[in-house]
């Protein structure tokens, strides 16, 4: 038994030193995207996807310099989306120099969990639900653009100051309440735009280079139309940018309980309805326990498209070496929770429903118009209103005795807006109004 | 008790004086203890602040807020303006104050050498002194390379060094203790009423490895390089849990041993020498829990919770990136880790004093002395 003990001390102590091994935190550098590649070259025999993403990434250093040096391509020198000083500030080692002004921010605050490329494939990856996104794919899921445009800097920041409650996304309001974090935020978002265009323009070389089998020679010009195209749509971003609407009064005047009441009711009909088809995968009461289960497109990019299926235990595995994680469902929020990822304000969830969360299985919902059907306005605010008052009740119950919980939760299942009311006017009489007044975290 | 007397004043290298009386030569055993004590005390209660304030440099990743060494901006360390320190950005604040505060423990552990080599007679003192010394000083030297070179990995090592000075300063202010003065060396066969077995010797011992090396994992957690890959990340916290539970066991384990010890050994449950074994083990249980709360916290505030799905309130909380008390919980899990291998070095030491028989020229006559006051006042002890 004693000479046990010694012998498994003996045997983990030295490997608590393997992680050491060939540590060098001198050579830093863009990871060349190995992923992508292998996805485009999985079924096919003589392909060496390494090398492929080695010289793409090659290639990008005379374009967007090196991790510690980045600099704007010149053939783009014209459309500056990016302010250039505050990437080399969030760039390279963390740090002061003589001038006092802190560098490296994005390794200080982002690395761990996103990668030194912008990869989703940080040192914490692997543990984290969902996991780190990756800006290479250029597609960003909170965002005031339409499906398939580039978010604006100011959702970037919305993300970066508020941010995804219940996720490892950590929230860095705090640094703009210091005189000297207060550009943190603002030069952090730079450089996710910046990591994002140099991923998006590598991953579309990757894909004409394997796919369409384009030669990379130095005398190329196809790279410089993906660079330009790249670049265009993300300096149009905030001419895409959805006008904030005006909330309905309803929503955010706790007399008109009446009109809420009735809002909610309808919210409640069309949750459940074939139209906006919510509940499929939100689940009748919006527990995310909705029958469709489906993977994001970055999962997809490298499983479906590849021809790999990601339900398929142990299949992922083969892209294992080239830096992939085990296919994880997206799931559906459970609404009843609040919290919601993209923020629980009016316009926030608004935004959700009109715009969807890209990436992901949410799509946009449909809107009316002459010839299709869809929502209309007071409709989506009516479905805002449920979704709020869903996740509000779970907190008012939450905060409550048990026989109250039970006549909150009763309110839910019944189609009986007055008596939900009723409930929650029992349960608390001024929580929901204040609830609502608080629901402008976000925005 | 006359050859332990003999070879006493054999190996000695300050030798009392053979017409010294025995009060004299406790007297002089007093004062040489008072000052070693003394300093050896202050450097290791220095020392923990030090490591707090190490903690908070690596926390919010302040090793390069000063960008040259030995200097702070070109000035001399010790002249840097404190208003400019003071009123500066918190980086500079916490990295200036890290280095101002192990200048200060350097002064402090120069200090024990000068009391350690003018009045502590036992040589082997004398060199783990100086010992301390060197290894705050190498610890200093670490921590300029660190930002000279830019290096994480060396930042890595010096984080590992951090509580492992604080470990031997905890050793030789326990070896100037009064309890490694008064303590009745054993002999590894014989036992006494009180005195706990071998075995809790060696778990001891075992506690101790298992503490450094949940440090040495800790601070690669910590101090993870940006280019570690996922995988390796995983292996480090899967070992760092592994150990959590081996040192859990351990502590919990040596708690049990020694009550069932005491028992077998016929001893009294209010014996001073089980409450002096018991206290560090005590100790040990208590910090043992508050750190597995901390290292949950420290998760938890990193990285949220892997289970936010189980319930509302987790699913609606958002971390606050480099907030007060997530900086705290972190800290204060690196600094606790510190503290246990302390605590594991007293136990250590308490055990060892009463079991391990070879004893060195100074507590030889110590013990003579003591057990001629034992003699001459029984109601004393």
């Amino acid at each position: 038994m004693r000479s046990n003990g010694w012998k498994i001390l003996c045997l983990l102590v030295p490997l608590s030193l393997v992680p050491l091994i060939g540590c060098n935190s001198s050579v830093l550098s863009y990871k060349p995207n190995d992923l992508h590649a292998a996805s485009l070259t999985h079924e096919s025999a003589d392909s060496s996807p390494k090398a492929a993403a080695s010289s793409v990434s090659q290639w990008l250093e005379n374009w967007f310099g090196t991790i510690d040096a980045p600099i704007w391509p010149s053939p783009v020198a014209d459309v500056p989306v990016v302010n250039m000083k505050a990437v080399v500030r969030c760039a390279g080692p963390v740090g002061r120099l003589e001038d006092k002004v802190e560098r490296g921010i994005f390794r200080k605050h982002c690395v761990t969990c996103h990668g030194l490329s912008g990869d989703g494939r940080g040192p914490a990856a692997m543990f984290l639900d969902p996991y780190p996104r990756d800006f290479r794919r250029g597609t960003f899921k909170f965002k005031s653009t339409p499906a398939g445009s580039k978010p604006t800097a100011d959702d970037l920041q919305h993300v970066l100051r508020h941010g995804i409650p219940g996720t490892s996304m950590p929230s860095f309001q705090a640094l703009e309440e210091s005189e000297e974090f207060a550009n943190d935020v603002e030069d952090l978002s730079q450089y996710v735009q910046f990591l994002a265009i140099r991923g998006e323009v590598e991953r579309r070389m990757l894909t004409k280079l394997l796919r369409d089998s384009e030669p990379l020679t130095p005398e190329s010009q196809w790279p410089l139309d993906i660079l330009r195209s790249v670049v265009e749509k993300w300096s149009d971003a905030p001419n895409q940018a959805f006008p904030t609407p005006s909330i309905p009064n309803w929503l955010t005047d706790p007399t008109q309980n009446k009109e809420r009441s009735e809002a909610v009711a309808k919210g409640k009909e069309l949750f459940g309805s074939e139209l906006t088809a919510c509940s499929k995968c939100h689940g009748p009461s919006g527990r995310g326990d909705g029958a469709s289960q489906d993977y994001d497109e970055w999962t997809k990019d490298w499983t479906v498209l590849a021809g790999i299926d990601p339900k398929q235990p142990g299949a992922w595995k083969v892209m294992k070496p080239y830096g992939a994680l085990k296919p994880v469902i997206a799931k559906p929020r459970n609404l009843q929770w609040g919290g919601l990822h993209g923020g629980s304000d009016p316009v926030s969830i608004y935004k959700r429903i009109v715009l969807g969360i890209e990436g992901t299985p949410m799509p946009p919902v449909a809107r009316s118009s002459n010839s299709n059907p869809g929502l209309n306005e007071e409709e989506i605010w009516c479905l805002v209103g449920y979704v709020q008052e869903l996740g509000q009740a779970q907190r008012i119950a939450e905060s409550t005795p048990q026989n109250t919980q039970s006549a909150a939760a009763s309110s839910l299942n019944t189609s009986d807006p007055k008596s939900m009311q009723k409930a929650e006017d029992k349960v608390q009489p001024s929580e929901s109004s204040t609830l609502v007044m608080r629901g402008g975290k976000g925005e | 008790m006359k050859n332990s007397k003999n070879l006493s004043l054999k190996n000695n290298s300050h030798p009392a004086p053979a017409t010294e009386s025995s009060d004299d030569l406790e007297r002089n055993f007093k004062a040489t203890l008072g000052s070693v004590r003394l300093w050896s005390t202050l450097a290791t209660l220095f020392i923990f602040p030090l490591i707090w304030v190490g903690g908070l440099v690596t926390t919010h990743d302040a090793g390069m807020a000063v960008p040259d060494w030995p200097g702070t901006y070109g000035y001399n360390l010790f002249l840097y303006p404190i208003s400019t320190w003071l009123y500066g950005p918190f980086d500079l604040l916490i990295e200036h104050g890290h280095r101002l505060l192990g200048s200060w423990v350097g002064l402090l552990a120069i200090g024990l050498n000068i009391a350690a080599w003018t009045t502590e007679s036992r040589k082997w003192y004398r060199w783990a002194s100086l010992g301390l010394l060197l290894a705050v000083i190498a610890q200093g030297l670490l921590g300029g390379f660190r930002v000279v070179l830019d290096e994480r990995t060396i930042a890595m090592l010096h984080g590992c060094g951090g509580p492992l000075v604080f470990a031997f300063a905890s050793f030789l202010a326990i070896a100037a203790s009064t309890d490694w003065r008064t303590a009745q060396p054993g002999s590894w066969r014989e036992t006494r009423p009180g005195v706990p077995s071998r075995r809790v010797w060696r778990a001891s011992w075992l506690l101790l490895i298992a503490t450094v090396t949940q440090l040495v994992l800790g601070a690669q957690l910590r101090h993870a390089l940006p280019n570690t890959s996922p995988t390796s990340f995983m292996a480090m916290v899967h070992l760092h849990l592994t150990f959590a539970a081996v040192v859990t066991i351990l502590i919990l384990a040596i708690s049990v041993l020694i009550r069932i010890d005491f028992l077998r050994s016929e001893g009294t449950r209010d014996s001073l020498e089980f409450a002096r074994i018991r206290t560090p083990a005590n100790w040990l249980v208590g910090l043992l829990f508050v750190q597995l709360g901390l290292g949950l916290g420290t998760w938890f505030v990193n990285y949220a919770l892997p289970w936010s799905g189980l319930s509302p309130s987790l699913a609606q909380y958002a971390i606050a990136a480099k907030g007060y008390w997530e900086s705290m919980i972190v800290t204060a899990h690196q600094a606790t880790g510190s503290l246990l291998i302390s605590l594991s070095v007293w136990l250590i030491c308490r055990v060892g004093r009463r079991l391990v028989p070879l004893a060195d020229s100074q507590t030889s006559s110590t013990i003579n002395l003591d057990n001629q006051r034992i003699s001459e006042q029984p109601a004393a002890r």
